[in-house]
């Protein structure tokens, strides 16, 4: 039951994580220049109806009062509602997840499913003209900036060869560029980390031994090296996947997807503090299941990891 | 055992990752709620609405509007504060006594006629009648003076509805509008967002909350779902009074990115692109596109700081910057050149704007604009700050004025923030000078007020203002004149903010619309409004 227990262990320690982090986000958002009042109201709102929106949605109280009560709300899973529209901030987000899930998801596909047999091509013909030109591609997408690829792939796709749409949600076809340029740099990320990481293991020990044991290449390789050269990919994944779901903005503008990244940053600029609060809550959650998955998914690959220790 | 521990904890993390993946709900959960019965829900949604090939009998029927700022406060006389994003919608989905045309000009609508008292205190509206709500229930005065009622308490009214007092019905077909003091500029008011004419009957059944929700109006457009930070649907109301609008469906898609907009609209995913800079308008060239500019109503002006401590409080200080702008160069940085220059702070299209040549001009000129800096002993040292948006086609205009004003000695710097910390210093009043898009809903020139008032709602004990006193009587004035009689007034006022040196009129803003070639009848409106109901495939 050792897995058990250290799962529940992970997702308490959850709880101080969220904790710590909504406060320094609740402390910097209450310094955040904006009065919220009024801009709801509009300017010519009078001193007298800002005063009383603001009471009416707790702003005239502490900071630390603030916090309190909205972390109380949280413990009873009411994340509260948006400043500038009034929707619920858990249907709000749960209605973006599935979007930038996908991308998300679609995008590690393609990058685990190139990247990976390209970096471990490129480490078994170390030197080759095939690794140069590898390491070559992995460089240059890991230079160009999504929002420059973006645009040049709507270009070149959808109105010179008029193969998919320029944006939005709705078809397959809609969800092809965003995946490939959120997963363009973590697709050069795959390259560099699987060819280093079988590098490493090819030179081990345990590799000479199976060759000189007379096992074919191919078994050296699959059987021997493979298994252990997986594990720093695998962990590279879980935080890739981490930091899409968190950081997907660019892409989600730049497609019109309406994920959450394009609802986090909106509600920064307007200073909807509920829906910042709320969607940081939920990407916590994700990122440390997300984390958590990976640490169980290694222990699988690696039978030196042991939960009990 | 070692196997089942392996099957067991990868079974864990697979079904980790399909809870994460399935946690989320569709989109329809995010759907703005209709009640049951509304006129939202009865109106049929329609199909895969994101997509312009929705179509009736093999003809388009659809038209995409991409727009960076979503509209979502679908009644405009609540409690919240409604903007330019959300007449995207509230144009479409109600009507006005009195419609505000693309070009300013105001046309009956609701209202087949209006009378005017001698002492220009009381407005008769006369009602077209046979006018049905989209709940079928037919439109009378009852719901003109719940209109009026609410949208007056609102935070918008006393700025839209000025001076109102009471609507009195005469009639199911008239009312009286009762003001408590003359206010010329009224009936822009009265076509204004505010004046969208709202069913009685449907809001003492849903409230405040539910009207926001599931809205209804007697505009061409009924609403249909509105899904936060991705789109809008109207859906055209069968029973509209002027005959059933051509397109059936409108979307109006929300697209953050503006080259994206541009690229959607090139290869047909969108049909009309909102408001593009106009650099991108000048440069596009492809014949599936077209575009289209009008006037707004609004004046980009910069307004001087003549009350605080900063250098701005000298008279001569403030003419130097008066005479040492280059408007033509201003306009080049902020539309291309291709916006009409002002003179004075008031668009030529506003009700009362004097004539040209009967007010005085400030001409260009570096020489003069020396002279009376060094007539204000200015140290040459101290910061002069324009306060503007960051990203903004202001911030280019401010980095213009800050190069000529820096060509004459003045140390003038451009202090670039984000809306929330603009809107912020602001309301503050602490810049030295500002760059604002008047965007005035009351196409009148008593707009000028906006920085003359002298009952406005910042404190005078702790901020301050032009507060001129003459300014402010001669505001009165016109505002109790009308006709053709105010002009001289506001050649008047215009006068003497041309003397005390208030502000610079830079350029009269423009509004843009970039859309495909088969589309028959859109416009650009002077106040950002998309009338979808004159427009029609022509394929």
């Amino acid at each position: 039951m050792s897995w058990l227990k250290y799962t529940l262990k992970r997702l308490l320690m959850l709880i101080p994580v969220i904790i710590c982090v909504t406060f320094i986000l609740y402390v910097i958002l209450s310094f955040a220049p904006g009065n919220v009042a009024w801009q709801i109201l509009g300017e010519d709102a009078t001193a007298e109806q800002i005063a009383q929106l603001e009471a009416e949605m707790g702003l005239d109280k502490p900071l630390l009062v603030r916090y309190g009560n909205y972390m109380l709300g949280v413990c009873h899973l009411d994340f509260g509602t948006s400043w500038f529209g009034g929707e619920d901030i858990a249907k709000l987000f749960l209605g973006r997840l599935p979007y930038t899930l996908l991308v998300a998801v679609l995008s590690i596909l393609f990058a685990v499913g190139i990247g990976c047999p390209l970096g471990i091509g490129s480490a078994i013909k170390q030197y080759s003209l095939m690794d140069y030109g590898v390491s070559f591609v992995a460089m240059l997408l890991t230079s160009m900036p999504a929002f420059w690829l973006g645009t040049m792939c709507q270009i070149f796709f959808c109105l010179t060869l008029k193969w998919l749409p320029v944006s939005g949600v709705g078809t397959w076809k809609h969800y092809v560029l965003p995946s490939v340029i959120l997963g363009a740099n973590t697709l050069a990320s795959m390259i560099r980390m699987s060819r280093t990481s079988l590098l490493d293991v090819i030179r081990q020990d345990y590799i000479r031994t199976a060759r000189a044991k007379g096992a074919s290449e191919r078994k050296v390789i699959m059987h021997h090296a493979m298994r252990n050269s997986l594990i720093p990919i695998v962990t590279q994944i879980g935080i890739t996947f981490a930091g899409v779901i968190a950081g997907a903005v660019v892409t989600e503008n730049i497609f019109a997807i309406p994920g959450v990244g394009v609802l986090l940053i909106n509600a920064v600029k307007a200073r909807d503090v509920p829906i910042v609060m709320g969607t940081v809550i939920f990407v916590t959650i994700i990122v440390g299941i997300i984390n958590l998955a990976v640490d169980i998914i290694c222990a699988l690959i690696d039978p030196r990891i042991d939960f009990a220790s | 055992m070692k196997r089942m521990k392996k099957v067991t904890t990868m079974l864990i993390a697979v079904s980790m990752l399909l809870g994460l993946c399935a946690c989320g709900s569709n989109e329809a959960d995010n759907t703005a709620p209709a009640e049951t019965g509304t006129p939202a829900q009865e109106a049929e949604a329609p199909e895969e609405s994101t997509s312009q090939e929705t179509t009736t009998g093999g003809a388009k029927d659809t038209i995409v509007l991409a727009t960076s700022g979503e509209p979502y406060r679908f009644y405009a006389q609540g409690s919240q504060s409604c903007a330019g994003d959300d007449n995207l919608a509230l144009s479409n989905i109600y009507d006005c006594l009195l419609f505000l045309e693309p070009d300013g000009s105001l046309t009956p609508a609701l209202a087949e006629s209006y009378d005017v008292s001698e002492d220009g205190l009381t407005y008769t509206f006369h009602l077209r009648q046979g006018v049905k709500f989209h709940n079928g229930e037919e439109m009378t005065a009852e719901d003109v003076k719940m209109t009026f009622d609410t949208g007056a308490a609102g935070p918008i009214g006393s700025a839209l509805f000025v001076n109102y007092e009471s609507c009195d019905i005469v009639d199911d077909y008239t009312v009286d509008i009762h003001l408590t003091s003359p206010y010329a500029a009224f009936p822009y008011g009265v076509a204004s967002r505010i004046g969208g004419i709202i069913c009685k009957s449907y809001f003492d059944e849903v409230g405040e909350d539910g009207y926001y929700a599931a809205p209804i109006g007697t505009g061409p457009y009924k609403f249909v779902e509105y899904v936060k930070g991705d789109h809008t649907t109207l859906t055209a109301n069968e029973e509209y009074w002027r005959g059933v609008p051509a397109i059936k469906n409108v979307v109006i898609q929300t697209v953050a990115d503006t080259n994206t907009q541009i690229l959607g609209l090139q290869n047909g995913d969108y049909d009309v692109v909102r408001d593009p800079a106009i650099d991108v308008c000048l440069r596009l060239d492809d014949p599936n596109v077209t575009w289209a500019k009008e006037n707004s109503v609004g004046r980009v002006t910069m307004y001087m700081n003549s009350w605080g401590a900063g250098p701005g409080k000298d008279i001569n200080f403030r003419k130097a910057i008066q005479a040492a702008v280059n408007k033509d160069d201003v306009n080049q940085a902020m539309y291309s050149g291709e916006a009409d220059i002002l003179d004075i702070d008031v668009c030529a299209s506003y009700g009362g704007c004097p004539d040209p040549g009967t007010y005085q001009v400030v001409e260009y000129d570096p020489e003069a604009a020396a002279g009376y800096l060094a007539d204000s002993g200015y140290d040459g040292n101290t910061e002069w700050k324009i306060l503007v948006q960051s990203g903004s086609r202001y911030e280019s205009g401010a980095k213009v004025i800050q190069a000529q004003l820096m060509s004459i000695g003045i140390n003038c710097v451009v202090d670039a923030k984000d809306n929330a910390s603009y809107m912020e210093e602001y309301k503050a009043r602490e810049w030295d000078a500002i760059i604002a898009d008047n965007l005035s809903s009351l196409v009148d020139a008593d707009s000028l007020m906006t920085y003359h008032s002298m009952d406005s709602w910042w404190d005078p004990a702790v901020q301050g203002s032009p507060r001129d006193p003459e300014i402010w009587d001669l505001i009165q004035e016109g505002r109790a004149t009308q006709g053709d009689a105010r002009k001289p007034i506001y050649a008047s006022i215009a006068d003497i903010v041309t003397e005390e040196a208030y502000d610079v009129p830079l350029v009269n803003s423009i509004v843009t619309v970039a859309y495909n070639t088969k589309l028959d009848g859109m416009k650009a409106h002077c106040l950002g409004n998309y009338n979808f109901y004159y427009c029609s495939w022509n394929e």
